[in-house]
């Protein structure tokens, strides 16, 4: 009796043989499926990251660092800062991408990365970015950031001349800045 | 039904005095600094008259700017009531000794260690004061209080010296530099203690004995931890363990990390529970905080918690059958596909496969997808389906039931004495389940049974995992069809900093029983996060149990207990 159940046993391994049983044998010819909250490389929208470091300072690892990255918006990113991240520390845990407060920094399917060498894999914005501007539109945005920045001088000018109507020319300054909004948003 | 309030009174009754201090959190936690020469008494009342029959732990704390020392004892009870007793004994940072509650309690043993190498806090009458995860040249710097300088960067290769030994080996030390002397990150005095090697081998009586190591490496179990043997013949005499050989000091890096950032550690300590990790800690930072989750999360977390049971009992299990049965027999491959269907479920939710860092304070990252309810719909039956065929597989296989039947038994009251917990203990008898004893979100709404086994051998405690992963799929199957729609995280923002005061919260990990104290001092990091896992006492008790078994079985009986030393060791 027990024997015949031992050898009921037996075939039960070459029952599950016959099914259809490749796991992770697929890869690297076939890539699995991943899923659309898959954390995986990071994708940034330099057209909206306003260079605030909230990113980094979240990180546990300290493997992001803010560097210059010319396709982005200069109305929102003063200094043209963005984020760079080491893949050689980073441990996809998604902190960043739930800090950003403008939401441009997210987590894709792509998860291939290896390089040659440890700095072959820490990947600046120009890999990250996945919407960027071109030349064109950056050398807009910038004479757009010098025209509102010489408004803005002027202003001040006009301020430091007029000082016993102090209050009225603050009042005009913020004027200037509402009315810069809407090209800053026509551009974006 | 006891509480905390009774619990208190009789204390105070019976010792008057002897409570300095007092907080009834709940019905079912109860703070409590205790006279540090009343302690003893005050446990002994504690078991004997009012059921505090399971040590769970205890922890120490440095309160540096007070000038002294904490220890919290954490006791509770298996299943005669709920109340959690948390007991604190202060005592002054210079020379901290308190009395030892090894005579009491067999599993203080571990515990009360690791709080003398960390703190330097000595126990009285602690029979084996020595180092359990710490290497011997950190023992006598006692890394986790608060005035630690940071221990010499010994990792560069040209700092090693080589000594020859009188035994004719080469050994490698590394010497401090003067600098470092001076600052005082290099122990000045280490206290004496025989080595592990040394107490071993003092065991052996005669010349038939002989020491066997079993680790640290093993091709299978998932960390190392070392397993020495003393054997004589095919029988085994004592066991020996030695464990730290991943000590992270996860408890104190959280303690240098924001309150946010300490998610992502405790995915770390053990990566196949890591979700239940997250909900201890997140636990513990709300009710700190006061916050109420709102019941979507809650369910998905529920659900989220219950797949990741299923899929580390499913990779617990083949392991075992792997350590018991080389790959002649070995379902190991099937449970491995079959988790990987949990996996992808889970991945799909989180985005990740292993370390989720998913739970947040107060909520939870992501929603649901919208298919999430249909791919349940065709991955649980599958598993179900599996999962007894597996269940009959061992049931009719002789050569697997002469292998593990009454082998490593453990009878209920030894279970309960050593303070074992999850799975192990249920397969004693005992129905001790963090999910019906210390409820968490939306488990005392739902319909699940407690699994126990009968005899608490191997094959039963296999079987107890195995059914656990059915009654999960029940669990999941009841919250798909209640979970409301609604908001995943509360609507106000979470505080950078946490207002002042400690928390104990307790879930059932797939390994059993783990708690996590968390102390805030108002600031934007944690004071003190103390990790009481359930493998660590699981750990403790394999010597006892390996006591008189073949050698053969050894392998059996470490196996069936489903380990994971990262978060023994944390
Ligand atoms: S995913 Fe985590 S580790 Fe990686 S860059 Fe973001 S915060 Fe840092
Ligand atoms: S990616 Fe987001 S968080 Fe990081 S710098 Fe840009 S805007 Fe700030």
């Amino acid at each position: 009796m027990l024997k015949r159940k031992m050898i009921k046993n037996f075939g039960w391994p070459l029952k599950t043989a016959m099914r259809e049983i490749e796991v992770t044998r697929l890869y690297p010819e076939v890539m699995m499926e991943l899923p659309e909250n898959e954390r995986g490389i990071h994708e940034l929208d330099a057209t909206t990251c306003i260079g605030c470091a909230s990113c980094a300072r979240v990180c546990p690892n300290s493997c992001i660092e803010m560097v210059h990255f010319k396709y982005g918006n200069p109305l929102k990113n003063k200094k043209m800062q963005f984020p760079q991240v080491d893949y050689g520390r980073c441990m996809f845990c998604g902190l960043c991408v739930d800090e950003c407060p403008v939401e441009c920094l997210k987590m894709g399917k792509k998860v291939t990365m290896a390089g040659w060498e440890r700095k072959d894999i820490i990947k600046g914005p120009d890999f990250l970015a996945t919407k960027r501007f071109s030349a064109k539109e950056v050398a807009d945005l910038e004479a757009e950031a010098k025209r509102i920045a010489a408004e803005k001088a002027a202003a001040k000018k006009a301020a430091a001349k007029e000082k016993p109507a102090k209050e009225g020319n603050a009042a005009g300054s913020a004027k200037k800045k509402v009315d810069a909004k809407p090209a800053e948003g026509g551009a974006a | 039904m006891t509480n905390a309030s009774e619990v208190l009174s009789s204390i105070q009754s019976a010792f008057p005095g002897a409570v300095l201090d007092s907080r009834v959190e709940s019905d079912r936690r109860l703070w409590a600094t205790i006279d540090s020469k009343k302690i003893l008494d005050v446990c002994k009342h504690l078991t004997n008259k009012l059921n505090f029959d399971h040590y769970s732990g205890s922890a120490g704390v440095d309160w540096i700017a007070r000038n002294e020392m904490e220890v919290v004892e954490i006791m509770a009870s298996h299943g005669a009531h709920k109340v959690v007793a948390m007991l604190k004994v202060k005592t002054p940072r210079e020379n901290p000794s308190v009395k030892s509650l090894t005579g009491l309690y067999w599993n203080a043993n571990w515990y009360e260690r690791e709080i003398w190498e960390m703190f330097g806090i000595n126990f009285e009458g602690h029979p084996e004061l020595y180092p359990l995860l710490l290497s011997d040249q950190l023992i006598g710097s006692w890394p986790w209080r608060k005035d630690f300088k940071g221990y010499p960067d010994l990792t560069t290769g040209e700092r090693a010296v080589a000594i020859t030994t009188p035994e004719g080996y080469t050994e490698y030390r590394f010497p401090p530099t003067p600098a470092e002397v001076e600052a005082g990150t290099v122990v000045a005095e280490r206290p004496k203690y025989p080595t592990f090697r040394e107490r071993e081998e003092r065991e052996i009586k005669s010349d038939s004995e002989m020491i066997m190591h079993l680790g640290p490496q093993h091709a299978m179990v998932p960390g190392p931890f070392l397993l020495d043997v003393l054997v004589e013949g095919e029988r085994v005499k004592k066991g020996f363990l030695d464990v730290g050989y991943i000590h992270k000091g996860i408890e104190k890096i959280m303690e240098n990390r924001t309150w946010l950032q300490g998610i992502v550690y405790t995915d770390r300590m053990c990566y196949v529970a890591s979700l239940s990790n997250n909900e201890c800690y997140c636990g513990a930072v709300e009710k700190i905080l006061g916050l109420e989750v709102p019941e979507r999360a809650q369910y998905i977390r529920v659900i989220l918690e219950e797949l990741s049971r299923i899929q580390s009992h499913l990779i617990g299990t083949g392991e075992f059958l792997t350590l018991v049965a080389g790959v002649g027999y070995a379902p190991w491959q099937y449970m491995i596909i079959d988790r990987e269907r949990i996996i992808s479920l889970i991945e799909s939710v989180t985005g990740a496969r292993l370390t989720h860092t998913f739970v947040r304070f107060g909520g939870v990252r992501n929603d649901l997808p919208d298919d999430f309810a249909e791919k349940c719909k065709t991955t649980l039956p599958y598993i179900k389906s599996r999962v007894n065929e597996f269940i009959e597989l061992f049931a009719q296989d002789a050569i697997y039931q002469k292998r593990m039947e009454n082998v490593g038994v453990l009878s209920a009251e030894d279970a309960k004495r050593v303070g074992i917990a999850g799975p192990a203990l249920r397969a004693s008898g005992v129905a001790y389940d963090m999910r019906v004893e210390d409820p968490i979100l939306v488990y005392p709404d739902l319909d699940f049974k407690v699994i126990v086994g009968t005899k608490g051998d191997c094959a039963d405690r296999v079987d107890c995992r195995l059914r656990e992963i059915l009654e999960s799929i029940h669990i999941i199957e009841q919250c798909l069809d209640r979970i409301p729609a609604g908001p995943i995280k509360p609507e106000a923002k979470i505080p950078k900093k946490v207002p002042a005061g400690e928390a104990y919260y307790r879930v059932e990990d797939p390994r059993g029983e783990m708690g996590m104290y968390v102390i805030s001092d108002g600031g934007d990091k944690p004071y003190r996060v103390k990790v009481r896992g359930p493998f660590y006492a699981t750990l403790q008790t394999l010597p006892p149990l390996l006591e008189g078994v073949y050698i053969a079985d050894v392998v059996a009986i470490a196996g069936s207990m489903d380990g994971c030393p990262s978060e023994a060791d944390r």
